[in-house]
Order: structure tokens, then sequence, then C-alpha cells
């Protein structure tokens, strides 16, 4: 994404010092690590810090952000969900998972990939090449990024949006009302049912614990 | 810029409440902003605070940063301006063809793909965009003001002096010689361009980010 605006706070660094250990003890090439999380859980948050911890240590991290696979534009999210009903369609299907795999596959052979990339400034869908020869690692973070296939660790962070609207309103992304609180519930619902797959869970006070 | 981390402040808003103030109503069409000035100013930061208040007027921008078009990346730069020595160090390091080139692009709305280095890897990625509809170019580095296009300069100062410099890069890097001429060799030219600039700011700035 180009134009998020992260606030990486010392949770963020101490969870993200955690996960970058436990990555170093499981390390293997090509090597793929998923977070998911509630909307304003801190996904990218820690996908930035874990990335940013891991080239310290020589390893090339890629974050991948799954919210730029996203089928509908962002412009035209909303009329799409509510002509459709917010609980018939918010969920995995609003994603593109076949590009996304893709431009996993890509990752994995050490090619060059493009994929989509929102610039949150012009809400434009912009197309990223990456050249994923020199990239060790991928960091994919997103709502329901546990689910993507083939990942090595997998990470579920706990807090749901009950405990982050106050982050939501900071970050201002988007105005609360009772559509925005609709998708949410209904987000929380769909991302909560993947929790059983984590390797690792965040939990509300941002503690590392292992499943 | 991929993984750039931005954290505005209410000076960086009431600068941008500035420069739309000092534009005025009629703002004409694909119209350029350049703002340039010293390492570390917060040139990007008011990029993206501006960005945002156009967004809410209803006019589309895109921020281009310049350290993009760097002509050497990222991790082979430090090396090449060692063995090329500090008079390599200038404006004629980045790929100004190519810059003119995007410029072009948003002007003819046309698809353009430009350079975008990624924070965390440091690798130089591709980004392909459509100036269809795009307003705006809001183009930060330290010598955007060059920019012969541009309607707009905004030059962000920031005292240069060691005691700061050692706060500012505290920790993050060893500052060595080399690096310290490079930064007054920067300053010089930066400071250079500041007489054909339009508005200044000083936002006094702490810098969050480090890259050479």
């Amino acid at each position: 994404m180009l134009g998020d605006v992260l606030l990486i706070t010392e949770k963020h660094q101490i969870a993200g010092q955690a996960i970058l250990e436990y990555v170093l003890a499981n390390r293997k090439e090509k090597m793929m690590i998923a977070i998911s999380g509630e909307s304003g859980s801190g996904k990218t948050e820690l996908a930035h810090v874990v990335a940013k911890g891991l080239r310290k240590h020589g390893i090339m991290a890629k974050p991948l952000h799954i919210d730029n696979y996203y089928r509908i534009h962002p412009l035209q999210r909303t009329e799409w969900r509510k002509s459709h009903g917010i609980e018939n369609v918010v969920g995995p299907g609003e994603y593109d998972w076949e590009t996304l795999r893709r431009n996993i596959k890509e990752f994995k052979e050490g090619k060059p990939s493009t994929g989509p990339c929102v610039d949150l400034v012009t809400e434009q869908i912009d197309q990223l090449t990456t050249d994923y020869s020199g990239i060790d690692m991928l960091i994919i973070d997103g709502l329901y990024a546990i689910k993507t296939e083939n990942v090595d660790v997998r990470v579920f962070i706990e807090l749901t949006y009950h405990e982050t609207k106050k982050a939501q309103a900071v970050r201002g992304k988007e105005p609360q009302n009772e559509y925005r609180m609709k998708v949410l519930e209904t987000e929380h619902q769909q991302v909560q049912a993947l929790k059983s797959s984590a390797d690792i869970f965040i939990g509300m006070d941002y503690a590392f614990r292992l499943a | 810029m991929l993984n750039d981390k931005i954290t505005v402040t209410p000076k960086h808003e009431q600068a941008a409440d500035v420069i739309i103030d000092f534009m005025g109503e009629e703002i004409k069409p694909k119209f350029i902003i350049a703002i340039g000035g010293e390492v570390g100013s917060g040139k990007s930061t008011l990029a993206y605070a501006l960005a945002m208040k156009f967004k809410k007027q209803g006019l589309r921008s895109k921020i281009v940063d310049l350290d993009d078009f760097y002509k050497v990346s990222p991790l082979e730069r430090k090396q090449w301006r060692r063995d090329n020595g500090i008079e390599s160090v200038g404006s004629d390091e980045y790929d100004w063809g190519k810059i003119i080139h995007v410029i072009n692009d948003f002007y003819e709305d046309n698809t353009s793909v430009m350079p975008c280095v990624d924070l965390i890897t440091n690798y130089v990625d591709e980004i392909k965009t459509s100036f269809k509809g795009v307003d705006l170019m809001i183009i930060n580095g330290l010598y955007a003001t060059k920019i012969e296009k541009a309607d707009l300069r905004v030059f962000i100062e920031l005292t240069y002096d060691e005691t700061k410099e050692a706060q500012v890069f505290g920790g993050k890097e060893e500052i060595t010689a080399f690096r310290k001429q490079i930064l007054e060799r920067e300053h010089q030219m930066v400071q250079a361009l500041k007489a054909g600039c339009d508005l200044f700011f000083d936002f006094d700035a702490n810098l969050d980010k480090y890259h050479l």
C-alpha cells in the first residue's frame, strides 16, 4: 500500500521481537509468515516490525498486504457491499486469491512478480512489480491471511474490533457509522473462525504465546 | 516509496493549510507542487498532509518521492559514492530524464511506470500508475524545487549542525567522516535552491527514517 500510516508502538516492537525469534529458530528457505487479526489490531505494524528485524539478521523479508487484493475497487466497495448485503459478501470471498497465489508462486520461484498496490491517497489501484530473486521471506498480513495455503508460521492477533474502535478513530481511515460497524461485526465472525489454525497468538495485551 | 514511516504533526497540518491558502481558489489543472529542503526536514510528511487535504476537497494528488529516482540503487549507493568521491554527491545522482518523463505522463493522463524503493528491503520495485483523473502532483525531494515545471515551490528548513545530527542519527548508523561530508555538501546544494522558492517552513523535525 502507498500512503498507509503506521502507528508503531512499543507493544508492536516487543511482540515483533518474539515473533522474530520464533522465525529465526524455525528458519527455512522462502519462508512464509502470515498475520491475521481484525481491522485495527496492528497486523501491518507487526509485519513491518518483523520485516525490519529480519533485515538486521541479513534476511530480506517483503511485507505483502492482502488489502491490496480486494476485487472491488475501494471507491465502489461500500456501495457494492450494501447492494449485495453486508452479511452475504463481507469475508474472504472479497479478495482476489488467484492473483495472490500467483504472486506467492513467483516469490517461491524467485521471479519478478506484478500485483495490485492501492494508493490510499489517490484511491487508485497501482500495479507493483517486485523482483523476488533476492527476497528470502514473505510476510503476508490481512484479515484472513492465515487462510493462505503453504504458510509456515501463522500469527493470530486476538484483539477484536471492540477493543480497537479507538485505534480506528485515531487512524481516521474510515468514518465510524452503522455500515462500518456492521462490516466490522461480520469480519469479526469470519476472522475469529480462523483462530484455531494459528501457530502463534498475540493476546489482548499483545503478549506472545505459542498455540 | 514503500514502507515509509510518516508521522503527521499539527505543524504539518498547519503548513498544508498555509499552502492551500496561498494557492487560492482557482487551482490550474495538472498542478505541480515541489517540496524541497534539507534531509529529514519533513518533506514527505508535508506532501502526505497536503495530499490528504486536497483529497477532502475532492482533488486527487499523486505523491512522487524523488528518492525513488536515484540512478544508483540504495544498496549500492554508499560504495558508489565512496568510489566516485564527494563531488559525485548532488542532483546529478538523480535520473532527471525519467522524472521529466513521469511529469509528461502526468500532463497527458498517461499510464506511467516509475521506480519505487521499498524501505524495508531497500530494493527498487516498479510501480505502474494511471495519471488519468489525477489533479495534482506533489513531488518531494532534496532538489525537487529544481523542477522547471513546478507551479509552486515549497522549501523546508532544518538548521544543520553537528549536535542535532548526532541526536537525529543517534544510534541508527555510525556517522562516518564521509557521511558528514555528504550531509554538509547536500546542505550547501539544497540551500542554493532556496532563493527560487515561494513558501518556507521549519518544522524542527526529528528524523524518523534514515537512508542514504
